[in-house]
Order: structure tokens, then sequence, then C-alpha cells
């Protein structure tokens, strides 16, 4: 379906200005997000960014890339295995799976490389409609 | 008074906990440009925009269909089958079930499966959203 090969990079410098917009969009202000005191008591340590504020990213980067009648019918599926801070500089990626055609394997990564989603985007989501459901 | 949080133990895979209307106004729009940018390569009244607007209102109807709940709640997963994008000014009524719930690791996993339609029904999206209970 598609040609390209990496994906183009989009970058987000969070933000405590940030997540609190984010947290009046989503009306989500749970205080893991929005209340260093509570954040402080929790494994997190500090606030951190809501996981579909980074997802925003992956968007972005998905229309720049494939275009974005691309966005119309896929399939995502993804994990958010490491916080994002304020302070971090989150950026959104990917390149085409080895191990599939039409899907591409997607990150959004900190400034340190490390991963804070992964996942994958399958632009074929008829294939997936035809084999009944979601894994 | 304000009611118990919903815990961990009172989520029955297979309920109905809720079902929302959200509207994807030009409100949501500018507040989202403000994060990610206002230009058509930043995805702003496209498909990037969309996308996310897609994602936050399925966050924000998640939401209230499911209060109160206890603070510190975490989103370790995400799911979504994209049919459509929801167009500025469109409403989007989404169900919330909870689906599964089970201990891994001493941690209380629960998931809600979301279901969003747009106008005249137009089929939106399916996900799965996967929480970490915080109690």
């Amino acid at each position: 379906m598609s040609t390209v090969t990496t994906l183009t990079l989009i970058s987000l410098a969070m933000t405590e200005e940030i997540i609190r917009s984010y947290a009046e969009l989503t009306d989500d202000f749970n205080p893991i997000h929005v209340d260093p005191e509570f954040a402080a008591k929790t494994p997190m340590g500090r606030p951190i960014a809501h996981g579909t504020l980074s997802l925003c990213l992956v968007w972005q980067c998905l229309q720049r890339n494939l275009g974005a009648q691309a966005l119309a019918g896929l399939d995502l599926q993804v994990r958010f295995i490491k916080p994002v801070y304020i302070g971090d500089l989150v950026t959104a990626g990917g390149q085409p799976s080895e191990v599939a055609p039409d899907q591409y394997d997607i990150w959004v990564r900190g400034q340190d490389g490390s991963d804070r989603i992964v996942g994958t985007v399958s632009l074929d989501a008829a294939r997936h409609t035809e084999q009944g459901g979601m894994a | 008074m304000s009611a118990a949080p919903i815990l961990f133990e009172d989520f029955q895979p297979g309920a109905l906990m809720g079902e929302r209307v959200e509207v994807y106004d030009t409100a949501q729009a500018q507040r989202w440009q403000a994060i990610f940018g206002g230009q058509p390569e930043d995805g702003a009244n496209g498909a990037a925009e969309g996308a996310s607007m897609a994602v936050v209102n399925m966050m924000r109807a998640y939401l209230h269909a499911v209060a109160p709940r206890p603070p510190g709640n975490v989103h370790a997963r995400q799911q979504l089958r994209m049919h459509g994008l929801p167009q500025c000014g469109e409403s989007i009524r989404v169900t919330v079930h909870c689906t599964h719930k089970e201990m891994r690791r001493e941690r209380r996993y629960v998931d809600l499966r979301v279901h969003g339609t747009g106008r005249d029904g137009r089929a939106l999206f399916d996900g799965v959203i996967s929480l970490i209970w915080a109690a």
C-alpha cells in the first residue's frame, strides 16, 4: 500500500502548560498528571503526561508521511511503556514492519532514546475486519 | 457527599458502563492546535487533528461513563480501529463496556471496550482502553 521506507520524525517538548491544556481538552485531571504532591507518592515520582497526548504525535507523523487518507482506516495497537515527564522532548517515528505487509512499527521516544510508546499501525483495516475482531 | 469511587472489584466484564455524546467543536480544535500547531502540515483541521479528536472524545466518554474513579489510574495499552475520522462540529456517541479484568503481578488490569459513532450513526472507531486501576 505504501512506499514510505521510514517515517519522518515529529517532536514535542513536554511542558506543564501542555499537560494542563491537554487535561482540559480531555477533561482528564487525574492527579498523576496534574498534582505534583500526589504524583510524588506514586511509583512515577512526579507528574506524567497523558499517554494519549504523546499519541497525537503519532497521528501527525502518520499524516505527514502517509497522507491524510491513511488515518481514516487503520488499526493501531500501542503500549505506553514508560512515562513522559515535564521537560522531556518526545519524538514520534516508525518504519515498515519486517513481519507484516502494510504495517508500520511505530514509537514515541524520549530525548535519551528510550521508548515511551511502542506499537504497530496496520493500514489494511479491511483484512482485520475479515479476521473477526481485535486481538 | 461525593460517591465512592469505582473499585477494581466493582467491574463486571460484559457490563455496559455507560454511553456519552461528545462534540468535536471549534473550542476543542483550537485547544488541540494550541498544543500541536495550527498549520496544515501539523494536521490542523485535517486528519491528524481528526484522529486525535476521536481519541480525545473516546477518553472524555470513558472518564464520564466510569466515574468517580480512584486517583492514579494509568493508561497501559490502547487498541484502536479507525473506521472514519470525525469532522469538526460532529457529535460522537461513545459506548463503554467492561470486557475484562485481571490481577497480574499485583496490578489490577481493566479492559474497557469503546465504540464510537458519528453523524447518522456512521462508524468512527472501535477500541480497547487497557488500564492499571489504582484501587
